[in-house]
């Protein structure tokens, strides 16, 4: 465990991956302390998922390295795994256990005694709205109700660090604005949250900082205003989004 | 108590297990409460295969048994060759098992992110893929099994052949599991594809190995038994486990129990020497096979797979253009999806390969009686493949457009020229293997022109009742939100269409069968009477028929169906 990547929730360190020829993502340095919400925004195939997989330690860099609460992917994998949870964008569930068996073994895995458990779960299926299908096997339930009940597993545990790819697809308003206020919960009782998103008015209205990769590079970082200032005093994310990444294109 | 990593880690094993306990059993619950027939159905099939083949192999080792001296030689290489089999078979079926299991399916990747060391998801990985490839063994080796342990009146056989079975069955599975690594790590591109013609050539050889070994002179004779046993003397090689197993097996069924036991051991000892090795091997560079594996497959499409999309188009230009793209389309997904090819492959390479040595078998088909015999029974083998085709990748086809019906449906296609696509498509490939066996066999067996256009007519008759069973069928009783063709085949709707083939097969063969038996005492270039055209020409008829009533009453359905 280096020194410096102590104190940060996630360090990435001069990170670099490629598939076959093609380089995925170049040089990504970034680190997101404890407490912050932050939004990772980029076109279709700028690198995004790489780096969430990587971070989680699905992927392996080919250079560089990556750090979650202090512990080294790949070295100490397992007790960095141990203080994150992953949403990816397409939520997976056992199609044969029902929503309820599936959290349990989450529980189980991750250690929260039953009794806990059935303390945390009773609060975020309220205020996530999960409710009567909670019994029905996974199979049977929406896109929207997967994410609900993935969400749920997900903050379940209390991990440190949150990573999350496309947090509010097939979500409804009442629960987005749920969702929202548990990230805000989450970072101010010190955890951290790493977003991927193409919802832009989320991540304006959410995040902390700000960080726009494009075609492998991270190509700005900062707080909103940070970003206003460097794109021109542009007022809306949309406009810093585009004008930065067309400026990236050269 | 204070937990360490090791009760930990075995705390979490527990838990994979018993969660795919639970998934199990739910699986079961649901099969039982939805569709109870199937269930008990499956059950009663598998039950009276069990069963016939219990009492062949009790046949056989009751008949051994009467000369003991043949029983001698025998037995031990009935059991020598099937494990042999089995150790090639199993290391494969393992292999494809294992590298979906790791690589493949979301499920590995959730596992990956959580805090599961990699050693208990690989351990909970491989015994999940020796129970899902061994079933095969426990249809066809258990049986056999028990037979033997019958005829050789000794109680405790039953419980030592079991435990040479458990101990046999990891062996391949090790194997498996270490092939799907080596894939994963050092062929990511088109990894299944790769394991798949692995197999095929090695069926191959095995094949070639097997016929060459035939072909060695007259079969009659005690100089060609030597010869055949000298050939594949290397199958009972003292280091391979087949060797231990079938050595075992028969000093237990001669009350031999301690060298039975010694084998036992053996058998037992290098099996779990091998899983510890492969497990050590994998769980210590999974992360590196899962990075290589997920990054490496994929891309830009060059070569035979690329050029596919130019000949597709061409296959089908007789048909018009809206119907031609969606066909074109199909056998694009045909050619591409190795799960598909692969075992049409395999079903007629091995029918092709047996008619291109039949001369080894040196019938004389002149005789009366035979001469019609054998080409009826070639023509029951294809059309008995091709109902297993067309009921497993057919059948699901309008099915698995129910996630993209919402793009046919805005398409200007009117949807019943979808199921003429799916026809057009299903008759192209099977009637293109099935008439290439047909005439290759007409050919090797020096059939008369006009018995080999009935054959022709038939199979032609068979091809079209299957597709369009399996088409129309397809669209009556469509699951339009599985995205699972096994699934799919193995509904229902699949279950339904299995039986309406095999009976429309029946029919139509039974028809055939009877004018050949009319027509067993003519000359072999005699023309057959009319009643007996008659019979194949109404045979061919219904295939036919069937094919369009089942076609008409799909595309009724499928115009009015909502998505």
């Amino acid at each position: 465990m280096s020194q410096a990547s102590s104190g940060a929730a996630i360090a990435l360190r001069g990170v670099r991956k490629s598939y076959g020829k093609k380089t995925a993502v170049r040089g990504l340095a970034l680190e997101i302390p404890r407490g912050e919400l932050f939004a990772f925004l980029g076109p279709n195939g700028a690198g995004k998922t790489t780096t969430i997989k990587m971070i989680v330690g699905l992927l392996r860099p080919d250079e560089g390295q990556v750090h979650v609460c202090g512990h080294t992917i790949g070295a100490n994998g397992l007790a960095a795994k141990a203080r994150l949870a992953y949403v990816p964008d397409l939520p997976f569930l056992y199609d044969k256990l029902t929503g309820r068996e599936f959290l349990y073994f989450v529980a189980e895995m991750f250690g929260v005694p039953p009794a806990e458990r059935d303390r945390r779960l009773g609060g975020l299926l309220r205020r996530l709205d999960v409710g009567d299908y909670l019994d029905q096997l996974t199979e049977s339930y929406s896109h929207g109700m997967k994410q609900k009940v993935v969400l749920a597993a997900a903050l379940l545990h209390q991990p440190e660090v949150l990573v999350i790819d496309e947090p509010m697809v097939g979500l409804d308003p009442r629960t987005v604005r749920s969702v929202k206020e548990l990230f805000r919960e989450h970072t101010q009782h010190g955890g951290a949250v790493f977003m991927s998103t193409h919802t832009l008015e989320i991540a304006e209205a959410l995040a902390d900082r700000i960080g726009i990769i494009h075609k492998g590079e991270l190509i700005a970082v900062g707080t909103l205003d940070e970003l206003r200032a460097r794109a021109l005093r542009q007022q809306s994310l949309e406009d810093i989004f585009l004008q930065l990444t067309e400026e990236a294109d050269g | 108590m204070v937990e360490t990593a090791a009760t930990i880690g075995a705390a979490r094993l527990g838990l994979l297990f018993r969660a795919r306990w639970q998934t199990s059993a739910n699986r079961l619950a649901q099969a039982v409460r939805e569709s109870p027939v199937r269930i008990a159905t499956a059950v009663l099939l598998i039950a009276l295969i069990w069963l016939g083949l219990y009492y062949l192999f009790r046949l056989v080792f009751e008949q051994l048994q009467r000369t003991p001296l043949e029983a001698t030689v025998a037995v031990p290489l009935v059991f020598n060759f099937f494990f042999a089999s089995m150790l090639v078979l199993l290391a494969f079926s393992n292999a494809i098992i294992a590298h979906g299991a790791l690589f493949g399916r979301s499920e590995s990747q959730y596992l990956l992110t959580l805090p599961v060391e990699p050693l208990d998801v690989v351990t909970f990985k491989f015994v999940e893929c020796l129970v899902l490839s061994s079933w095969s063994l426990v249809l066809l080796g258990l049986p056999m099994m028990f037979a033997m342990a019958v005829t050789s009146e000794q109680w405790i056989c039953y419980a030592l052949f079991i435990a040479f079975f458990l101990a046999f069955i990891p062996i391949p599975g090790a194997l498996g599991l270490l092939i799907a690594y080596g894939v994963a790590r050092f062929f990511p591109r088109r990894a299944i594809r790769a394991v798949t013609i692995a197999s095929i050539v090695v069926l191959a050889i095995v094949t070639v190995t097997a016929i060459r070994a035939l072909k060695l002179g007259d079969s009659a004779t005690e100089v060609w038994l030597r010869a055949f046993l000298s050939r594949m003397s290397f199958v009972q090689a003292a280091l391979l486990p087949n060797n231990w197993v079938a050595t075992g097996i028969d000093h237990a069924a001669h009350a031999q129990f301690d060298l039975a036991l010694l084998y036992l051991g053996v058998t037992a000892a290098n099996a779990f020497f091998l899983s510890w090795l492969a497990v050590r091997v994998v769980s210590g560079r999974l992360d590196a096979a899962y990075d290589r594996a997920t990054t490496g497959r994929g891309g830009v499409l060059r070569g035979p797979a690329s050029a596919s999309g130019g000949f597709c188009g061409w296959v089908f230009c007789y048909l018009p253009l809206s119907v031609r793209l969606v066909a074109a389309k199909d056998l694009r997904t045909f050619l591409r999806d190795p799960a598909q090819w692969s075992q049409l492959t395999i079903l007629f390479g091995l029918l092709v390969l047996y008619l291109a040595n039949m001369p080894t078998l040196r019938l004389e088909f002149s005789a009366s009686g035979w001469f019609l015999f054998i080409p009826f029974l070639n023509l029951c083998a294809v059309s008995l493949i091709l109902a297993t085709f067309t009921c497993r990748f057919v059948f699901p086809l309008v099915s698995l457009e129910g996630q993209k019906l919402w793009l046919m449906g805005v398409l200007p296609i009117a949807r019943e020229r979808m199921l003429w696509s799916k026809f057009a498509f299903s008759m192209t490939v099977t009637l293109t293997v099935a008439l290439g066996a047909m005439t290759l066999a007409a050919h090797m067996l020096n059939l008369s022109p006009v018995w080999a256009a009935i054959h022709l007519l038939v199979t032609v008759s068979v091809c079209f009742g299957l597709c369009g069973f399996s088409v129309g069928i397809g669209a009556r009783m469509p699951m339009l939100r599985e995205t699972n063709a096994a699934r799919i085949a193995s509904g229902l709707g699949g279950t339904t269409n299995l039986l309406a083939s095999v009976a429309m097969v029946t029919v139509v063969l039974t028809g055939v069968g009877l004018a050949t038996w009319r027509c067993r005492y003519l000359p072999t270039r005699e023309l057959p009477d009319l009643q007996s055209l008659a019979l194949c020409v109404a045979s061919a008829a219904t295939g036919v028929g069937c094919g369009i009533a089942a076609l008409w009453v799909g595309a009724r359905h499928f115009n009015r169906v909502e998505v």
